[in-house]
């Protein structure tokens, strides 16, 4: 019963929430208006996927915003350098998964929390970011380049939307069709549990921390082609809102639950809160007000299931 | 000639969870200015009907008199503002505080009262001189994180006799302790005595207990089977009373049959927890390791696992050598450990059964990539047939489900994991009896399917019952081995609770390989 609630809570607050800014403002349901919603949310969609698979391993990754950026950077820097737009694409996934790589071994195999060692990362690598570019924006990307946040596919539909659906479906069938995404969620419910059946844990978590390093990666791709230029300054802020999205999907901190469809509606719940309130001149202070409220009470509902399975388990 | 009340009394304490009975009626009288010796097996109730006393339990009825009052205990605040102090086995300092910071943790002299600004200098030198009072060679400045076991242990017992101004608990207190610092410790007990403290005093170590018990209570199967003065009573009636439990089970017969070596274990060694072990396991077996708490036995069969680090020694399985040990690969070459704590290192409790059940042999359900969800669902019911796991249901929340049923489906874990070698680290703890009988049959069927079983086991009957021989360890080394068919409880018990030349004999271990 409980289970059930948990699970149909999030779509629930995303069709209200829906329903009350359309009433409100009927705007809110034009193509545009959505098609703008969705190309606004992809880049959040999109390392939420990762987060959601580092995030029910039981870890966290607060360095996201930077890796994205850097990652940005790197790809324009290829590209202005004359490598084609594909490789340019390649080289910013590639630049996100060495980020992941290197934040992964030292969580898994040294030890360390992820949350001290991604704070760390979060500084180092916007600093790299900001240092080879000398704080400035790498510009004289490509016109097709743009395509990749800007286009359409058969006029229709946005290619952002169509990579978050490729993603997310790639995500899916790990976590809920691998044996990764089985290890997955074991080591995040009980990680010594996973070891002494012997899984392979730092194997496993490394991976887990490079696959969204590389999405990262993608994203912050998106992001330079959204602003045709490479910014170091990109995705600021960004690893709270992704987080975000995981925990209102109903993701646990505390690992072992989370999937991508509760992950893909807490991130268009924030889309739509912050959509909306602009379409109803609500300001964006309050909007970062009512966010933060909602991220609290999606812990809190959270919390209070788990505390319950534990009094159940006593 | 006037009645004095004793200084602490339980009467008729009965308390049972979840439908087991652990206390069924017991009583406990000491008083001031005794040195009461509380024994039993393991799992005979004495931690429990402790942990009542303390305040950390709730009896489900009796009652607890405290100089002839009666007090009820909620939490363990209450009983301390009693005077009643409690010394666990597992160690409850503060690591990064100092001695003298923890001897006095929650009662530090304070120099401005209202403002709550602690006098160092001040406890300190209480500190100090309380330790110097007692013979502790410590220094109150110390970290408690950088002591070694023995002199943490100190510090808790100097804590525990601050606080304590009526009755002092004392659990194992000399697991960690050498014989000098022993030594030390039944001196302070004797003062303590002469201060007029009572000492409930619990361990095996009946040499221990001769040196400073007054009176005994025995304690088996949750009840009071003896009391009375501690010199009217031998060692060997001590025994007797504390292994006379009956066989409840009845033990399934079991095809006998041996075959191959397939586990040896040699020299094996880790500094203070179990040194040399050489054994081994035959297809069709099953070895019982018996000995008391803090044996070494937990630690021994991690270590074959390859999930704790051992220092020498080598483990060979069918033959080869299990070298870089870990439990990845000791799983992937046919060894599975059901462990002995089964929400720490078993369950992954919030996940599903059927998932639960597969974790250690995911791999067989993986084709090229995809993870066959219908034959994780097939093989997850078969293995709750097997076993009669309750409820039937592959998709259930393992954290939902009775302790027995999670020991089945750990033990099902193995079973698909098509392992060969079974550690199994006190399979039957927290487990009801119907559960129990399944677990026995399951060991049974593998042994008779040729696979090598080790059994760790505080239950006597059961290891009696189940085991074919039985190697005793006692204070990290094996003492003994007995062939099951043909012993008693009290000799495995004599040879796992008492020194060399007690009246045991003495056993040649490597006779038999």
């Amino acid at each position: 019963m409980s289970d059930w609630i948990k699970r149909f809570l999030p779509f629930a607050s995303l069709i209200a929430l829906c329903v009350v800014i359309a009433a409100l403002e009927p705007k809110f349901l034009s193509s545009g208006n959505l098609a703008g919603v969705a190309r606004q949310t992809a880049v959040i969609t999109i390392i939420a996927m990762g987060m959601t698979v580092v995030m029910v391993a039981g870890g966290i990754d607060l360095s996201v915003g930077s890796v994205m950026a850097l990652a940005g950077v790197v790809g324009a820097f290829a590209m202005t350098n004359g490598a084609p737009v594909l490789e340019g694409i390649a080289a910013a996934v590639a630049a996100g998964a060495a980020c992941g790589l290197a934040n992964g071994v030292t969580i898994a195999a040294l030890r360390i929390p992820p949350f001290i060692v991604t704070l760390g990362a979060m500084g180092v690598y916007r600093g790299v970011a900001l240092l080879i570019t000398d704080g400035k924006a790498v510009v004289g990307l490509p016109q097709s380049f743009g395509y990749l946040a800007e286009g359409n596919l058969f006029g229709l539909v946005p290619v952002p939307l169509l990579l978050v659906v490729l993603v997310a479906l790639a995500t899916h069938f790990l976590l809920s069709s691998t044996r990764a995404g089985r290890y997955c969620y074991a080591i995040g419910s009980n990680v010594e549990a996973a070891r002494y059946a012997g899984v392979r844990v730092s194997r496993y978590q490394i991976m887990f921390y490079v696959f969204l390093g590389a999405l990262a990666g993608l994203a912050g791709a998106i992001e330079s082609a959204r602003l045709v230029t490479g910014q170091p300054t990109a995705g600021e802020g960004y690893e709270l809102r992704v987080i975000a999205a995981v925990v209102i999907g109903g993701g646990s901190l505390s690992g072992g639950q989370g999937s991508v469809v509760g992950t893909i509606i807490g991130s268009l719940i924030m889309g739509v809160l912050s959509n909306g309130a602009n379409l109803l001149g609500i300001s964006s202070f309050t909007q970062q007000i009512v966010i933060g409220a909602v991220i609290v009470l999606a812990v809190t509902f959270d919390e209070f299931q788990r505390r319950r399975l534990e009094t159940a388990a006593g | 000639m006037s009645y004095e009340a004793p200084a602490l009394e339980m009467r008729v304490i009965t308390k049972s969870f979840a439908g087991n009975s652990v206390l069924a009626g017991v009583s406990l009288c000491v008083a001031a200015g005794e040195v009461h010796a509380l024994v039993g097996e393991n799992g005979a109730g004495k931690s429990t009907l402790m942990k009542v006393l303390a305040g950390v339990h709730q009896p489900d009825a009796g009652e607890i008199l405290i100089e002839g009052r009666p007090v009820r205990f909620t939490r363990p605040a209450d009983a301390l503002a009693h005077g009643v102090a409690m010394i666990y086995q597992e160690l409850s300092l503060a690591p990064h505080l100092t001695v003298a910071e923890n001897i006095f943790l929650g009662r530090e002299p304070l120099r401005f009262r209202a403002l709550g600004v602690v006098d160092r200098r001040e406890m300190n030198e209480r500190a100090r001189q309380l330790l110097s009072d007692y013979g502790f060679r410590l220094d109150p400045r110390a970290r408690v994180g950088r002591l070694s076991a023995a002199d943490r242990q100190l510090v808790e017992i100097t804590r525990a006799t601050v606080e304590a101004r009526r009755c002092v608990v004392m659990d194992e207190p000399t697991s960690s302790l050498t014989a000098h610092e022993a030594e030390e410790l039944f001196r302070l007990i004797r003062d303590l005595k002469r201060r007029g403290l009572a000492v409930i005093y619990i361990s095996h170590r009946l040499e221990d207990l001769d040196a400073i018990a007054d009176r005994i209570t025995i304690l088996r199967d949750g009840r009071e089977v003896y009391e009375g003065a501690w010199g009217e009573i031998s060692h060997g009636e001590i025994i007797r009373h504390m292994a006379g439990r009956e066989l409840k089970e009845i033990f399934p017969p079991r095809a006998a049959f041996k075959g191959e070596a397939l586990l040896r274990v040699e020299n094996l060694t880790r500094a203070g927890k179990f040194e040399d072990i050489t054994f081994d396991v035959r297809a069709g077996e099953v070895v019982g390791l018996a000995g008391l708490a803090g044996a070494g036995r937990t630690e021994l069969v991690e270590a074959v696992f390859g999930a704790q680090p051992a220092e020498g020694g080598e483990v060979y399985l069918n033959g080869a050598r299990l070298g870089a040990p870990s439990p990845g690969r000791a799983v992937r070459l046919g060894l599975g450990l059901l462990t002995e704590d089964r929400k720490r290192t078993g369950l992954c409790l919030n996940q599903a059964l059927s998932k639960n059940l597969t974790l250690a042999n995911v791999r067989v359900l993986v084709k090229g990539w995809r993870l066959r969800r219908g034959r994780e669902r097939t093989a997850a019911r078969d293995y709750i047939e097997r076993l009669h796991i309750r409820p039937p249901d592959p998709e259930k929340t393992v954290g939902r489900l009775s302790g027995g049923n999670q020991q089945k489906v750990l033990l099902g874990r193995w079973l698909f994991a098509d392992s060969r070698v079974f550690l199994l680290d006190e399979p039957t703890r927290g487990v009801d009896v119907a559960a129990r009988a399944e677990i026995y049959r399951a060991v049974n069927k593998l042994a008779e399917g040729g696979a090598a079983v080790v059994m760790v086991s505080s239950d006597l009957p059961e290891l009696l019952g189940m085991a074919d021989r039985i190697l005793i360890m006692r204070r990290g080394r094996l003492v003994a081995e007995l062939d099951a068919k043909r012993t008693t409880q009290e000799e495995v018990l004599r040879h796992a609770a008492l020194e060399e030349g007690e009246g045991a004999e003495k056993v040649m271990v490597d006779s038999y390989v």
